[in-house]
């Protein structure tokens, strides 16, 4: 089978809106990047729950996601896709978050599995957040319980799909209305929760804020922020000795 | 020392040595041994001393709020004999005090952190009844009886909708799901209130 196969390209007309200029190469940059950006794609993968298990054969030569252009990566940073596989409990989304936040623009997060969706089979449990969506802006859901590789890497052309139309636009939405979500991870943490990231700051950086970026719960947030400061380096008397030696 | 020829003779003598202790048999390889609050650590240190019972494999906590008690289980295992003691006592709900084993097994130590946390069980003399798993918790020990874990999922989270477009068109042709989920997530507590 040829690669245009599995790939239907499809070669939007250029519409006369917008700018208006009429300029059929307008566009043509910003599709580039994009159709660019969704076929080099690397996924960190947070496998906080069973569906981990369906990652290595979608991973490995049975189904092989790396003809996609998909591959795992080990740190956030230079991490595309956010892979939540799985339940979360409140202790990990707390991790979560971090983790998310420490990952560059743009980024993506995929929520595999019934659990992420509505808590699952752990609906009743006090333990696990429910919504992940309520804490974190969710592109793209693969429900089951689990999944098979074959529907994870369905979803993951499906996201492929929506980034290079340019719908994917969590991350954007994580900045735009953080106020939302910052509530949603203060009803659950309690008030003095916070994170290393300046969130508000990023949004002005990225150009992206808006009426809901600031709002009550930023507030509070502001109220018990303390300055991060530099970890403190000190040698116990164990190691001083080892030193020694 | 008393000697015995077969270990399982040996377990029978020690067990005849503690008092009040009721020991059912039950299946080949199993027994249960119930005693009281009081004599549960003597008996303890018999059977890792004089019988080679030296695995505690876990010990497991039982909330019966009708009784006001909490059931300890001390699960014990022998390389010597293949056989395993579950050793039951119980302690009364309030305070919920009972003595620290780990004089005697020291993993004890973190089974009796975990109960702690868990069941809000204290035990005197443990060297560490700090939070082990639930470091971020504060609310009640959740896993007693009392503790409503529906009730706390409901002040702490939002469900997520559930109407997709598929169940919208079966539900104009007459079909559907026959029990809400909304009804279903209730179902228990209604009928326990009912």
């Amino acid at each position: 089978m040829s690669n245009s196969d599995q790939f239907p390209v499809e070669i939007e007309q250029p519409h006369h809106k917008g700018n208006g200029s009429g300029n059929i190469f307008s566009r043509v940059f910003d599709e580039l990047t994009a159709f660019c950006r969704s076929r080099s794609m690397f996924i960190l993968h947070y496998c906080t729950g069973c569906g981990a298990i369906e990652l290595p054969p979608a991973m490995t030569s049975r189904f092989d996601m790396e003809r996609l252009g998909v591959s795992p990566m080990v740190s956030p940073r230079q991490a595309d896709i956010l892979l939540i596989t799985g339940y979360v409990s409140v202790k990990t989304l707390k991790r979560v978050l971090l983790t998310y936040e420490q990952m560059g623009s743009p980024k993506y997060v995929i929520g595999i599995c019934s659990c992420t969706v509505n808590g699952g089979m752990y609906w009743q449990s006090y333990a696990t957040a429910k919504k992940l969506n309520d804490y974190m802006p969710v592109d793209l859901y693969i429900a089951g319980c689990m999944p098979r590789p074959e529907a994870v890497i369905t979803g993951l052309r499906e996201l492929m799909e929506k980034i290079r139309k340019g719908e994917a636009n969590g991350w954007q939405d994580y900045y735009r209305r953080y106020d939302y979500y910052l509530g949603h991870q203060q009803r659950l943490f309690g008030e003095t929760w916070q994170t290393p990231t300046n969130v508000v700051g990023e949004a002005r950086h990225y150009g992206l804020l808006g009426d809901e970026t600031q709002g009550v719960h930023t507030e509070l947030l502001k109220r018990h922020q303390k300055p991060l400061e530099a970890l403190e380096m000190r040698l116990s008397p164990a190691d001083k000795a080892e030193m020694e030696l | 020392m008393i000697e015995a020829h077969l270990p399982v003779e040996r377990l029978s003598i020690i067990l005849g040595e503690v008092k009040e202790v009721k020991v059912t048999q039950r299946s080949e390889r199993r027994t249960r041994v119930d005693v009281g609050a009081d004599a549960l650590p003597a008996l303890l240190e018999l059977l890792k001393g004089r019988a080679g019972f030296v695995h505690l494999s876990a010990i497991s906590c039982v909330d019966w709020p009708d009784d006001g008690e909490f059931e300890l289980v001390y699960h014990l295992w022998s390389y010597e004999l293949n056989l395993l003691v579950s050793a039951h006592a119980r302690i009364a709900r309030d305070p919920g005090v009972y003595v620290s084993i780990y004089d005697i097994y020291h993993p004890a130590g973190f089974f009796e952190r975990d109960i702690h946390e868990m069941y809000g069980v204290f035990f005197e003399g443990a060297p560490d009844m700090e939070k082990f798993i639930l470091t971020e918790w504060d609310g009640p020990p959740p896993m007693r009886k009392e503790f409503d874990s529906e009730a706390w999922v409901n002040d702490h989270f939002d469900w997520q909708d559930y109407r997709p477009d598929w169940l919208v068109e079966l539900e104009q042709q007459g079909g559907g799901v026959v029990i809400p989920p909304d009804e279903q997530r209730f179902s228990r507590r209604s009928e326990d209130e009912g």
